[in-house]
């Protein structure tokens, strides 16, 4: 495997049993992703998106095939195996934004950098500096419910930079927000590749954003069709 | 991470107070029965300890079935007379010490006996406030420090006893044990007090020599089918198997509000993981370890015993410094050691501790995608 690759997808099947019934969520799904791509997976609603990125993104394994992250294997790793790639490799912003309610703007920034073992100050230093980059200087201090969805998906952007990862994995980061603040989310993952150089992988149906990466993705009924 | 446990906690108030109120209704109820337990154990001991081990107790067969509402000293019968004289003349009898005792006052006990012979009921040492002891042929009475300040007298002060007035010839020093309950009379004064026509509550035998202890007890009991003789020995065991049953009801009642606060950790703390399954998704997602979701819910728990356990202790206190005080009129029939106070407090923490295993397993195994996903 090159040692440019960040993600290698072989052959992966993912099935769902809900109460004896079989859902093929991914039907021997192959893809490589290089390190420094800024991709979009392209696909209508159901046709394993988000499954494929949840896979990827080591929050799920697969029921067949093989996946490498940096060329490691992954489908047979402990959950605390998965839990320290996703940690210390892969930020996530999810269309949901899935921030914590109870926490502020900066807790909520600083959370993964507080499961990575730093304390409370440092953590909270470096969410401030992030949340200053990502436009909520003023914001850091609010609970979600106090924030706009455009703010908050910014906040979910600072978070899963705080850990400084390889990737980011944006599962439909803009499917809540209206146009205006879907562009400037667009804008913010586009900068923040431009600049940084990281892996960025969105997850979208809409085929005006996903025109803006670099490689289109397109997924339909559990394949890659591209 | 202590302050995302303590933030948590703050957030959902209402559970936090109901999970804390199972952990301090547990606690209360252990350290209060404890301390009465602990306080009967204590008293017993002192009591028993004033007593030679020599001495056989005499007194007229109690029939438990018999019992009625009332001090105990009012339902025994009395020895008579000819009975006390028999038993004095019993070779091998060194003394005999007729005691005429009665309640007073619900609390207290006066007990008129001969006046040479305290040293059998380890009095000889008590330490007076003021006054004295009377003389046998003398007509007052010595009274420990909780009468004495309870009915506010002095010496040369009357006390009125079965209607009729008696002299005050001297008062105990606070802290005499079980002397700081009596009052303490001439046992021919308290015969005319009480109309007992030279009959007794109890008598106290006291042998020769220590051998002869149950030779002396039997020759009693075959000689008085109306009579119980009791060797201290037997008062000890006795008093063992009481101070026994009571520690029992302790540990039963413990247990049971243990187990019910236990349930209520249970079912508070796994609701709580319940309602708090999407952010323990959110937080698995962006890299908690199984163990750092672990820690989160057994260190809410942690805190919120160690609160309610600190406060049941101290709440405690009040309540046995109350009942002590208020209702018991300055008797430490509830006692609250050290010992028992940092045991409760370990306790509440560990049963905390333990009942938070299963909902923070559950908070554990949870699947983060099925969680962020159904909420």
């Amino acid at each position: 495997m090159k040692k440019d690759v960040m993600f290698e997808l072989q052959d992966v099947c993912k099935i769902y049993r809900m109460k004896g019934v079989e859902t093929h969520a991914l039907r021997g799904a192959t893809l490589q992703i290089r390190k420094g791509e800024y991709v979009a997976l392209l696909g209508p609603s159901g046709s394993g998106k988000s499954t494929l990125m949840h896979i990827m993104g080591c929050l799920d394994t697969p029921t067949k095939g093989r996946v490498f992250v940096e060329g490691r294997e992954i489908s047979k790793l402990s959950d605390d195996d998965l839990a320290k790639i996703r940690r210390e490799k892969i930020g996530f912003v999810f269309q949901a934004y899935n921030l914590i309610q109870g926490l502020t703007a900066a807790e909520n920034v600083a959370l993964p950098m507080r499961f990575s073992g730093y304390g409370r100050g440092d953590a909270q230093k470096k969410a401030k500096e992030l949340l200053k980059k990502v436009g909520l200087e003023n914001r850091m201090d609010h609970k979600p419910n106090e924030l706009s969805g455009g703010e908050q998906q910014r906040v979910a952007i600072a978070r899963s930079l705080v850990n400084d990862p390889d990737v980011i994995l944006a599962d439909e980061p803009t499917g809540n927000l209206d146009t205006r603040s879907g562009k400037e989310i667009f804008e913010l993952l586009e900068n923040l590749h431009k600049k940084t150089g990281k892996t960025i992988i969105v997850v979208t149906h809409d085929i005006n954003l996903a025109k803006r990466a670099h490689r289109e993705i397109r997924i339909k009924d559990g394949t890659v069709t591209n | 991470m202590l302050d995302l446990a303590l933030k948590d906690l703050k957030e959902h108030k209402v559970r936090t107070i109901l999970t804390a109120l199972g952990i301090f209704i547990a606690i209360t109820a252990i350290v209060s029965l404890g301390s009465i337990s602990t306080g009967v154990n204590e008293l017993v001991t002192s009591s028993t300890g004033l007593i030679g081990s020599d001495t056989i107790f005499v007194m007229k067969h109690f029939d438990f079935s018999e019992i009625t509402a009332g001090p105990p000293q009012d339902m025994i019968g009395e020895i008579d007379a000819d009975a006390v004289s028999e038993i004095s003349s019993i070779s091998g009898v060194k003394r005999a010490v007729p005691v005429i005792a009665r309640a007073f006052m619900g609390f207290f006990e006066v007990d008129g006996l001969d006046m040479d012979a305290v040293d059998m009921f380890g009095a000889q040492d008590i330490e007076f406030k003021e006054g004295w002891w009377p003389e046998n042929d003398e007509k007052g009475a010595v009274l420990g420090y909780l009468p004495a300040s309870m009915l506010d007298v002095a010496v040369g002060d009357y006390i009125e006893l079965n209607k009729k007035e008696v002299e005050v010839f001297g008062i105990f020093e606070e802290g005499s044990g079980a002397y700081d309950l009596v009052i303490l009379m001439p046992y021919d004064y308290a015969d005319e007090i009480y109309e007992t026509e030279g009959g007794a509550t109890q008598l106290m035998v006291e042998p020769e020599d220590i051998s002869m202890v149950t030779e002396i007890k039997q020759i009693i009991e075959d000689e008085y089918d109306d009579l119980d003789a009791m060797t201290m020995e037997d008062a000890l065991s006795m008093m063992e198997e009481i101070t026994g049953t009571l520690n029992i009801m302790t540990f039963g009642i413990g247990f049971v509000a243990s187990l019910v606060a236990a349930i209520g950790i249970i079912i508070t703390m796994y609701t709580s993981v319940l309602e708090r399954r999407r952010q323990i998704g959110i937080m698995k997602a962006v890299g908690a370890l199984r163990r750092t979701i672990l820690i989160q819910i057994l260190q809410e728990g942690l805190l919120l015993s160690v609160v309610s356990s600190l406060v049941a202790v101290a709440i405690s206190f009040f309540f046995v410094e109350m009942l002590n005080n208020i209702l018991l009129g300055g008797i430490n029939l509830a006692v609250i050691t050290p010992a028992l106070a940092i045991g409760a407090i370990a306790y509440g923490i560990g049963l905390t501790v333990i009942s938070s295993l299963y909902p923070a397993w559950i908070a554990v195994k949870t699947d983060p995608i099925k969680a962020i996903r159904e909420g």
